[in-house]
């Protein structure tokens, strides 16, 4: 009651209660550029609530995911006691290329486990349904190829609170994320329950030369397999006519 | 310098790929091969996903082998008519090749086949360099004299036909065989196949020693250029950019290691590169044979 009475003494002078705000989220870029000189980049989550975060206030959690993909985990085993080789695996159809969740604290901390659950908050709630072969092991396999690629993180580093209203956090993006549309999602977590939240996207793009390769390539593949013979070959000529002479 | 490649869709340094197209190179100049059976290894070792390094392995052979082939063409030791029934067998080979290579894809099996393929070609045929090598230096004191070459149940065959410039009156069913088994080689592996053809052009085939190098070049840049095609087109693999690094540092190597070659007798020369092919396949194998370190991998599903 008397925090009510505080947030709208605070919210009185601007403007009027039913506009009011309690969470306010941007990112500082919406979209990443993949150049031929990328190496992975980082994005800032930033914004500011109305309520104090941190110990004993409220708690904010950042999801970000990528597009989806199918994936393929193969399982490796010895032929003949001998030779290793990929046996069995498993198909998954969904498999975000890109998965993100930090918090001013973990998720599993901060919200009961079904409203977790619920929200896929966690690698752990990742709706991951495979087919082919049953066994468990293929979907940790895939969380733990994935985390160490850094494709998937979750509570790698923890969301930063500046004067307990403005929080930021760095989505680290390495050189390998796919291209693609991203949904970032801003949560403010109250009393063990998601009381504000706030969608925001960016996308990724191959850019100049990189992107026209690869858009060359998938579209006229003659034309660039062409492109690539000749190239190739001149190349070679250069080479042997430019150190004939030296 | 870090640089993304577009289609391998991973970050690499520049200046090791320079580096790896140099040594490359700077080998394949000295013995006088291609060079694609240690490039393509090297390039999956430094983590380049298997299809792209075969298809963009093929692509780099192409223009390392451009400039050689124009050398030996000037100077006529080019066999053109043996070289087009080798070409007919190689470009129906690797079109058959880039078939099962899509097949092992599919079944998720490139990596091995790859090794297995490596594994046993390169040992094969480093093991009969260094043999064949030794023996020749042991009996260069005794100096036997050979016959040119010998009749056997292969100039029985039928389409017989005239190679003026290799001074042959043989069937053509040989060399097509030849030609079309280096084309599947040369899909599968990533290579010109060069360090096989010469052999089997001099063994098989009979053919004079001086149109056996030009005649290979002459196969192997066509048939990697019918292989560049075919994974551009059916598989997308070929890395434009991976390619034009590579060459960057392989044609400058390879003049070098020209320079270096003709310093060394023949018999070495031979000898040192069956080392190096054997060696190359022992450590395939020894990757084949190990328990890996992650039993799981993960790939894009086709």
């Amino acid at each position: 009651m008397i925090r009510l009475l505080l947030l709208l003494a605070l919210a009185w002078p601007g403007r009027a209660p039913a506009q009011e705000v309690p969470l306010v989220a941007a990112l500082s870029q919406n979209a990443v550029e993949v150049t031929t000189g990328f190496t992975g980049t980082s994005l800032m989550v930033f914004g500011s609530t109305e309520g104090p975060i941190g110990p004993g206030g409220d708690e904010v959690l950042i999801l970000a995911r990528g597009p989806t993909r199918p994936v393929v985990v193969r399982r490796k085993v010895p032929v003949a006691g001998v030779i290793w080789v990929n046996g069995p695996s498993a198909r998954f159809a969904e498999v975000p290329g890109f998965y993100f969740l930090g918090g001013t604290r973990p998720a599993w901390q901060v919200l009961p486990e079904e409203e977790r659950q619920r929200n896929r908050l966690g690698l752990d709630s990742l709706p991951l349904t495979s087919t082919g072969a049953r066994s468990p092991g293929f979907r940790a396999a895939l969380l733990a190829l994935e985390s160490s690629s850094g494709l998937w993180q979750e509570d790698t580093a923890p969301i930063e609170i500046a004067g307990s209203r403005l929080f930021h956090a760095r989505l680290p993006l390495p050189a390998s994320v796919p291209t693609g549309d991203y949904q970032v999602e801003v949560l403010l977590v109250r009393s063990r329950q998601i009381v504000a939240r706030q969608q925001l996207a960016f996308r990724v793009d191959r850019v100049g030369t990189a992107d026209r390769i690869a858009t060359v390539a998938e579209d006229q593949p003659f034309l660039y397999g062409l492109a690539c013979i000749l190239s190739a070959a001149l190349a070679g000529w250069l080479g042997s006519v430019l150190f004939r002479r030296g | 310098m870090q640089v993304y490649l577009p289609i391998a869709e991973m970050s690499v340094d520049a200046f090791l790929l320079v580096g790896i197209g140099f040594g490359v190179g700077w080998l394949s100049g000295l013995f006088g091969v291609g060079g694609g059976f240690l490039l393509t290894p090297l390039l999956i070792l430094i983590g380049i996903p298997s299809p792209v390094a075969v298809a963009s392995g093929a692509n780099q052979t192409l223009g390392a082998s451009v400039s050689g082939l124009i050398a030996q063409w000037r100077r006529g030791n080019v066999d053109a008519k043996m070289g087009g029934v080798l070409l007919v067998g190689g470009v129906l080979g690797s079109l058959g090749g880039v078939q099962l290579f899509a097949l092992l894809r599919r079944v998720g099996q490139v990596d091995l086949a790859v090794s297995l393929f490596y594994v046993v070609v390169l040992g094969t045929v480093g093991g009969l360099m260094v043999m064949e090598s030794l023996r020749a230096i042991l009996r260069r004191r005794t100096a036997t004299k050979r016959k040119l070459h010998e009749h056997f149940w292969m100039h029985g065959l039928p389409l017989k036909m005239r190679f003026r410039r290799s001074r042959l009156y043989i069937s053509i069913i040989p060399p097509f065989v030849v030609g079309f088994g280096i084309g599947v080689l040369s899909a599968v592996m990533g290579v010109g196949g060069g360090f096989m053809l010469v052999p089997a052009m001099i063994y098989l085939l009979g053919m004079p020693t001086s149109v056996v190098i030009g005649t290979s070049l002459f196969q192997v840049v066509f048939v990697a250029a019918n292989v560049t095609m075919l994974q551009a087109v059916q598989l997308g693999t070929v890395d434009i950019l991976l390619t034009m690094l590579l060459l960057l540092g392989g044609v400058a190597g390879a003049q070098f290691g020209a320079a270096m070659g003709t310093r060394l007798r023949g018999e070495e020369t031979r000898a040192l590169l069956g080392l190096l092919v054997l060696s190359v396949a022992l450590s395939l194998l020894w990757g084949l044979l190990r328990r890996p370190e992650n039993l799981f991998s993960s790939g894009p599903a086709l």
